[in-house]
């Protein structure tokens, strides 16, 4: 038997092998090369505003054999349930070779509460077909804060959704928590690594000195990051923890690269320049003058 | 020439773009809770999930769905916004020399997102070798946006200017051609405009309006240089420059927050950053007060310049200056 | 004593026949030269309206050397344009009698000089359209606009300076012109009498000539300081290595008046044998300035040590890289050829007595002024050549510099510019002030006449004393 099914393969392979040179020999240079390796990477994340995002990540082989991410290829999202596939909709991947999507809120669950996606690339002239599946569990991450004594306490819980719709705590879940900032989120402390207990929650000691706005306000963000049964989840919440920014009395004082000059300066050249200008009135007053002698001159003559 | 900017810039529509803002802003804030991904920012595909980050002329962060954005189109802030600045911000860069292998891809980002002839490098990366004896490593030099700038400082007609949030920007509607301030900077980070843009920029801009936030359509006769993109940061996105560096070289952000953000989206502190590293700006002695900080190339792990090729400091000497002649 | 008034008068007449004729006639000479300028000017004017329509671009400046052979021009003519101030405010303060004859000269050298000095910046403007915004939206923070201030200043006292001394030489060329036939006549006749402001020599009359003169005198020489001074702090006042000095403003001033000098010397010579004026400028007037000239360009040799020396005893990182350049890179040549050939020799010929004779003095003031020249752009050009920055990987024209056919035309077109109004002023007014010279023959004459009235007394004094020694015993012996 096995014998047999290794001689079977191996003619298979032959038989594709040659097809694949027949071919290869058989189409010109000039038209389209063969369809470039690609391989599929998802991820799940869970916004703050409860939205789901389906995100896969496409990349392909380049001349050197290289995986690089792969810019606008379709990217068809299905949800899995009993072996039944259906489509929820397709997206192109980006400059990033990312494509997502927002996911329905009624995904189709199995009995552990487990939700399935497959990400595919079909029919596709450039890239070889490839496919991608995750499943995940919905959990929620809920945030509360605690300003009692002077240490400040940022709480957040973890629950998941049992079959019957109650809220159960979900123990051993790490969380990061973050602080927002411009062009990112910036970790809160160096060790920001917290587990979650029995009850599901996990807390943090609040550092001082984080700069906030004008109104002392910071957005505290709370992160569960590629966990295995519920992906990525994050939270936040707006709170006047921050150091407040003072406004700046006088963005645009009177300086020298400044528009308005410092008065020292401006006093001293309107009055060197202005000095002299009030001399050359005068002078030109006393010209003035010379030509009206003449006149009273003639007049008198 | 000003009053042909104001006539560019419809009011109405900008007053409604800030409506529009308004309206995004308590559509997040009834939200409570929203997500950011800059990451992911303004993705040209279907992302509808995507949450992003609009900084309104008057400062304040809105989030709103990158589906509705794609409604509000950022023109260009009026000529007394883009000089007036950002309120409430500092922005300031740190620019890692121990990542940088040299790659140009800042600069290339740059000139794609400014237009820009390849002759002209805003962001340029120099192959510095201080001395005999020292290891020679890469040096990108954007403009430093001083605090103390020397080229503000001589500006005849108030052209070039300080903002509020230090970004240092030129007027190319307002500019003589003087040229006193590609004297004054000691960087050499000016670039004068010799001749008429080509005609494929000009093509390519169409009859884009002007603001001295995008520094394009440039004129001819007019100064231009690195602006750190300050039409991008009001979209919520950092400079071409960060965004474009593969080795993640580059640190952006806002010094009032001290945090910087790099390509990758990791954001660090900046203070912390500075101190663990040594960070200095260039040429400190000049008394510029740059707002860009480096990061010096301690335990690099790409290989050294050639310091034969341009760039060593023997090339400072005129006789062989031409030795890095079209390399580009 | 009858005789000398007689001679007086005489004398009176021909320094105005001196002075007016070559107002009279246009020689061919004369139109052929004024021709040519044109055609240069022409030439620069086409080359200009070249550069307008195609940008700087046309011109060999790149974004390393953005300041070329336009503003070391202007640096130039601006330093020329110093010496009628020296000449004429500082000889008039201290009352040198020989300055008579050469005044006006050096006036108008001052005046022409400025004029197209103010006009290179505008020339190496990007924007000349544009220039409106100095005024709507200037910044006095800007060492540019205290240039346009300052050059505004200087160049409306010097206007001033030139015109007052003018006043009863307008009025004498207006009562002189009395047949006016021709269409250029009447205009010059209008022009004159325009010019004259009704002068009738009146007491009053010169009584206010001479207090705005006195005080014009007096203020043109701190503004002509200033206006030199702001030139140099559009370079001073950048940290650039080679022009981040201190001794720069007064190192520009020396610079100017060691040019300027040099300058009113060759407009003195070209004068003097035009007009033949030989009679006015003497041997001794060239001795004269020679020794002035002397004396700047000491001074001049003196602030060049010290704005070569000093940094070069220190040899920082990026001055050092400039020095090195300047002494023994590719500037080496020109950089010591002017501190040897147009600083040091100079100084060695005019210490000479034989060195400030008219043909020695002539040539050295020759190589002084184009020295000058070649210093203005030794000092603009090699540090906009030596940045911060190393010049890494640019197109070959970015990192040298050497002006181009654009550059030349325009330039000689101003220099053009400045003889065609030379000429065309010498050809309608007086070149010396005539009132001036007369003044000073008269006082000569004063003090000939105070002399040999002195002598004479004093022969009648000595004969009085013999007299009265003689009559003293005269009465004795009569007595006797």
């Amino acid at each position: 038997m096995k014998m047999k099914s290794i001689i079977n393969k191996i003619t298979l392979s032959i038989i594709f092998t040659s097809l694949i040179c027949v071919i290869s020999t058989a189409q010109d240079k000039s038209e389209v090369k063969s369809k470039r390796e690609t391989a599929i990477e998802m991820s799940y994340n869970k916004k703050a505003d409860k939205s789901k995002i389906a995100v896969a990540l496409v990349t392909a082989k380049n001349e050197a054999g290289k995986f690089i991410p792969a810019n606008n290829v379709q990217v068809n999202f299905y949800a899995k349930h009993n072996n039944d596939e259906q489509l929820i909709k397709s997206a192109n991947t980006n400059n990033k070779g990312e494509a997502n999507i927002l996911l329905p809120k009624d995904l189709p669950l199995n009995d552990s509460m487990y939700f399935n996606i497959i990400a595919k690339i079909e029919n596709n002239n450039q890239f070889e077909n490839a496919q991608e599946q995750m499943h995940f569990k919905e959990a929620n991450l809920s945030f509360s804060l605690d300003s009692k004594d002077t240490n400040r306490m940022v709480i957040a819980k973890v629950t998941e959704m049992s079959k019957d719709g109650k809220e159960i705590p979900v123990k051993g879940v790490e969380l990061k928590f973050y602080v927002c900032r411009l062009f990112g989120t910036m970790p809160a402390s160096e060790d920001n690594n917290i587990t979650t207990d029995d009850k599901g929650e996990a807390s943090f000691a609040y550092p001082k000195n984080i700069p906030g706005s004008t109104e002392g306000v910071i957005t505290l963000v709370a992160k569960i990051e590629n966990n295995e049964k519920f992906g990525s989840i994050e939270n936040k919440v707006a709170e006047p923890w921050g150091t407040v920014l003072a406004i700046e009395k006088e963005p645009f004082p009177r300086a020298l690269w400044e528009p308005t000059a410092p008065f020292p300066l401006v006093i001293t050249i309107s009055s060197l320049f202005g000095g002299v200008w009030l001399v050359y009135f005068f002078l030109f007053y006393q010209l003035k003058k010379i030509k009206e002698e003449t006149k009273i001159k003639t007049v008198k003559n | 020439m000003i009053e042909e900017n104001k006539e560019n810039i419809n009011p109405e529509s900008k007053t409604t773009n800030r409506r529009n803002l308004l309206k995004y802003g308590f559509l997040t804030a009834g939200l409570t809770v929203a997500g950011i991904g800059l990451k992911k920012v303004f993705s040209e595909g279907n992302d509808p999930g995507e949450t992003v980050k609009v900084l309104t002329p008057d400062g304040k962060v809105y989030e709103t769905c990158s589906t509705q954005l794609k409604e509000y189109r950022p023109g260009p802030v009026t000529n007394a916004e883009a000089r007036k600045g950002i309120p409430n911000k500092k922005f300031v860069m740190v620019i890692d020399l121990a990542k940088c292998d040299g790659c140009k891809k800042c600069t290339e980002a740059c000139q794609a997102m400014h237009y820009t002839e390849p002759d002209r490098e805003w962001i340029k990366v120099f192959k510095m070798h201080e001395a005999e004896a020292t290891a020679p490593f890469y040096f990108p030099k954007p403009c430093f946006h001083c605090d103390n700038p020397p080229c503000t400082k001589v500006c005849p007609v108030n052209a070039t200017f300080k903002r509020e949030d230090g970004i240092v920007l030129i007027d190319n509607e307002r500019c003589i051609g003087c040229r006193m301030c590609m004297a004054a900077c000691p960087y050499s980070t000016r670039f004068f405009n010799w001749s008429a843009p080509d005609e494929k920029q000009t093509a390519q801009l169409g009859n884009a309006a002007y603001s001295p936030e995008q520094s394009v359509p440039r004129k001819i006769g007019t100064v231009e240089k690195c602006d750190f993109c300050p039409d991008m940061i009001r979209q919520g996105k950092m400079p071409a420059c960060v965004s474009g560096c593969p080795m993640n070289v580059i640190y952006f952000g806002d010094q009032n927050e001290d945090a910087v953000t790099n390509a990758s989206g990791v954001t660090v502190k900046l203070s912390q950053l500075l101190e663990d590293n040594a960070g200095y700006r260039h040429l400190e002695e000049l008394g510029t007060e740059p707002r860009v900080y480096y990061l010096p190339p301690k335990n690099r792990k790409y290989p050294t310049p050639n310091v034969n090729a341009p760039g060593g400091r023997e090339n400072k000497k005129p006789t062989e200056l031409n030795m890095g002649d079209m390399h580009m | 004593m009858a005789n000398q008034k007689y001679n007086l008068k005489e004398e009176i007449e021909q320094v105005r026949e001196d002075c007016l004729r070559p107002t009279r006639k246009w020689g061919r000479s004369t139109q052929i030269w004024i021709g040519s300028l044109l055609m240069v000017m022409a030439w620069g004017l086409y080359c200009y309206i070249h550069q307008l329509r195609n940008g700087l671009g046309v011109t060999a400046m790149r974004n390393y050397v953005s300041w070329g052979l336009y503003i070391s021009t202007f640096v130039f003519f601006i330093g020329i344009s110093h010496s009628g101030t020296l000449v004429s405010a500082i000889l008039r303060i201290t009352k040198q009698e020989w300055r008579r004859p050469i005044t006006r000269s050096a006036e108008l050298l001052t005046f022409v000089s400025l004029l197209f000095g103010g006009i290179m910046p505008i020339i190496d403007l990007g924007r000349p359209d544009r220039i409106a915004n100095l005024v709507i939206f200037g910044r006095v923070q800007s060492p540019l606009l205290w240039d346009v201030i300052s050059i505004l200043t200087y160049f409306t006292g010097s206007t001033v300076f030139l015109f007052l001394p003018m006043i009863p030489d307008m009025a004498l060329c207006r009562d002189r012109l009395k047949v006016c036939e021709t269409k250029f006549d009447k205009f010059r006749k209008w022009l004159y009498t325009k010019m004259a402001l009704g002068w009738q020599g009146t007491k009053t009359q010169w009584h206010r000539l001479e207090l705005t003169m006195t005080i014009m005198t007096i203020v043109i020489i701190p503004v002509a300081v200033s206006v030199h001074t702001v030139v140099s702090y559009i370079f001073a006042m950048t940290l650039r290595p080679g022009w981040n000095s201190t001794v720069f403003g007064p190192y520009f001033v020396a610079g100017a008046l060691y040019s300027g000098s040099a300058g009113v010397i060759l407009g003195m010579v070209a004068f003097r044998k035009l007009y033949s004026l030989e009679k006015y400028i003497t041997p001794r007037h060239f001795d004269l300035m020679g020794r002035i000239v002397l004396a700047l360009t000491m001074i001049y040799a003196y602030l060049n040590l010290n704005e070569y020396w000093i940094p070069a005893y220190k040899m920082a990182t990026a001055e050092g890289h400039l020095l090195n350049d300047l002494f023994s890179g590719s500037y080496s040549i020109a950089f010591w050829t002017c501190q040897f050939g147009t600083v040091l020799i100079p100084i060695i010929v005019l210490a000479i007595p034989a060195g400030r004779k008219l043909i020695p003095i002539t040539i050295t003031c020759i190589i002084i002024v184009l020295g000058a020249w070649v210093k203005r752009y030794l000092i603009v050009v090699p540090t906009l050549l030596h940045p911060f920055m190393p010049i890494q990987e640019v197109p070959g024209s970015w990192s040298t510099y050497f002006p181009n056919y654009v550059e030349f035309s325009v330039t000689a077109a101003c220099l053009a510019g400045i003889f065609l109004v030379i000429t065309l002023f010498a050809k309608m007014f007086p070149m010396m002030a005539v009132w001036e010279v007369e003044e000073g023959i008269q006082i000569e004459y004063d003090k000939q006449a105070a002399i040999e009235l002195r002598e004479q007394r004093e022969t009648e004094e000595a004969k009085n004393i013999l007299g009265n020694a003689g009559t003293a015993n005269e009465p004795i012996i009569q007595q006797a």
